[in-house]
């Protein structure tokens, strides 16, 4: 599938509108972790509309970024309104990060970092190796979770065993947990590592359709593909961008006027993804 | 165990398409066949057993069942998360196989010993836990882990005490085995519960006169089913005191949960388990066996205290 630019067009909107409502969703309930999703909600938009197919498969495995995929699945019609209405609530099958057995199009319960890549690349060596057939599995990670020896673990599977049907994306948005990660635990080169271990790798600016397009077709027959996605967490909010206490704060009232207004209204969309990457 | 286990995984992939082995580069000398049979069905992950069992989730999301083996503490504490929350979560069909329960590896080194493997496993959401009593009770525990739809463990053992001493009897849906059955039935007697290959401590034990009055269960599965286990149930109401055997420590064993199910009919419970020795010494599974007073003759003098 090419990217033509009125379909980059329609990804910067879907993008922008899929931010608004992730911002009310959070606003709604007072819930944090809406730095990560800002980062990578670009990506989730691109995989969503234009990557998986019907045999295809996502596993989240920065499960933190639960609320964004919820929104981007909203977004395209796969969750109710009726279902995000209960988000964070009591009772509720969107909790802060995946339920197992919940809704299909979440096929993992992601949250404790460094199990998405074994769980994805067990589904893909049991499609190219067993039942033999086509579909693929994207598997989204975060630069933190890398520090997760499981996550090299899986690497060096899915490698060995060219996993040509698994595209790895890697959210690098520089912040995890407690501090920026080239501090935490630098794990730059990043690109030089999945490289190392086998992984055909690609190194993009995480909110431009264009490279994400590019980084995530054509995949390699003969091993998996990584793409390093660079990206802002919290993305599009300006008091927001490259802040870890993001990572946790809930909005205030005012916090999130500010942040829809930095949004801005779809008819932004293209000037404001281009301005601010 | 392993041979018998062989035989009978050997037998499950043959006759069931959707069942893979993955192995985390154990098996030499016992899994050769089975690599050679099953092609992209076998596979030796390496090293690795968190990612085994992560992949062992993935393939049993697409369908397939798989079992996943390594020795009892590799395949069970270092991967407890992803058995948690990538298996038992999603309630998969994962058959996990621990080698070596207990004291197995005894001059191994206590890193090779499994001593809180069925604790750590026993409270995860939907695990069923297996722990067959000796070589020729694994068909049987292999047969029936093969036809859940949710996980499982099989602890695979080598007793300090080898015994094979076929049961009395063998309640084929929860796999309970009796051993022996009090000869004076209307003496108020003992009921002897043993886990697993504990079994065999057991079962070495001289007959004493003190043995006409005591019945001897072996039990393999976890959750217990005592309305399915009729004759446990019986003997244990009857005789109201129980001794357990356990080559596991007593914390997260399954003597303690069985305590608690019997609970209100006991007038007597004591538990004989592996114990943890800051001054531990290393030798055959026997040695730290009867370092922790687990032994046939232990067995007997406890027994008879409580018949007293």
């Amino acid at each position: 599938m090419s990217l033509t630019p009125a379909l980059v067009t329609e990804l910067r909107h879907d993008a922008l509108a899929i931010r608004k409502y992730f911002l009310e969703m959070h606003h709604r309930v007072k819930a944090g972790h809406i730095g990560t999703g800002l980062s990578a909600i670009d990506m989730l938009t691109y995989l969503h509309k234009s990557w998986l197919g019907a045999d295809d498969l996502f596993i989240l495995s920065k499960g933190h970024g639960a609320s964004s995929l919820y929104a981007t699945l909203h977004h395209f019609g796969i969750l109710s309104d009726a279902e995000l209405a209960t988000y964070y609530q009591d009772g509720t099958l969107l909790p802060a990060h995946p339920a197992p057995g919940a809704f299909k199009s979440i096929p993992a319960a992601t949250g404790s970092l460094g199990h998405g890549l074994s769980i994805a690349a067990g589904i893909a060596l049991a499609r190219k190796t067993i039942h033999g057939t086509n579909g693929r599995v994207a598997a989204l990670l975060s630069d933190g979770e890398c520090n997760e020896g499981s996550v090299w673990e899986a690497a060096t599977f899915a490698a060995h065993h060219s996993l040509s049907n698994l595209l790895v994306l890697v959210d690098a948005n520089g912040l995890q947990g407690f501090g920026a990660t080239r501090e935490v635990l630098d794990m730059e080169p990043m690109a030089e590592k999945w490289k190392v271990f086998g992984f055909d790798t690609r190194e993009i600016d995480g909110h431009d359709f264009e490279q994400i397009h590019a980084a995530c077709t054509d995949l390699d027959p003969r091993r998996p593909r990584c793409v390093i996605a660079r990206t802002a967490k919290g993305k599009g909010v300006s008091f927001m961008e490259g802040k870890l206490e993001w990572h946790y704060l809930p909005m205030s009232d005012e916090q999130h006027r500010t942040a829809q207004s930095d949004l801005g209204g779809l008819d932004d969309a293209r000037d404001h993804d281009k301005g601010s990457s | 165990m392993r041979v018998e286990f062989v035989r009978a995984v050997n037998a499950v992939l043959e006759r069931d398409a959707k069942s893979v082995f993955l192995t985390a580069d154990l098996g030499y000398n016992a899994f050769e066949k089975l690599a050679a049979t099953f092609g992209p069905r076998f596979l030796n992950v390496g090293v690795a057993e968190q990612n085994m069992m992560g992949v062992a989730a993935g393939m049993a999301m697409t369908g397939l069942r798989p079992w996943a083996y390594s020795i009892a503490p590799f395949g069970t504490y270092r991967c407890l998360e992803q058995i948690r929350n990538d298996i038992c979560l999603h309630d998969l069909p994962v058959r996990i196989v621990g080698n070596g329960g207990g004291y197995t590896y005894g001059i191994m080194g206590s890193t090779h010993h499994a001593l809180e493997d069925l604790g750590v496993l026993k409270p995860l959401p939907n695990m069923q836990l297996f722990f067959p009593c000796s070589n020729n009770h694994v068909a049987a525990a292999v047969a029936q882990v093969a036809e859940l739809e949710g996980p499982a463990y099989l602890r695979l053992s080598i007793s300090g005490f080898q015994n094979d001493t076929a049961p009395v009897s063998e309640n084929p849906v929860t796999l309970t085995r009796r051993y022996a059955s009090r000869a004076r039935a209307k003496a108020r007697g003992l009921t002897i519960v043993c886990a697993g290959h504990a079994a065999q401590i057991v079962n070495r034990m001289r007959e004493t006169e003190s043995d006409l009055e005591i019945d001897v269960f072996g039990i393999a599965r976890y959750p217990f089913d005592l309305d399915k286990d009729v004759e446990l149930a019986a003997s244990v109401a009857e005789t109201r005191r129980v001794l357990f055997v356990e080559e596991h420590y007593a914390s997260g064993g399954i003597g303690e949960s069985f305590a608690a199910r019997v609970a209100g009919q006991l007038d007597a419970f004591e538990h004989m388990s592996a114990a943890y020795r800051k001054e531990q010494r290393y030798g055959s599974a026997a040695f730290h066996l009867a370092q922790c007073g687990l032994t046939p003759d232990t067995v007997a003098a406890a027994a008879r205290t409580m018949l007293a």
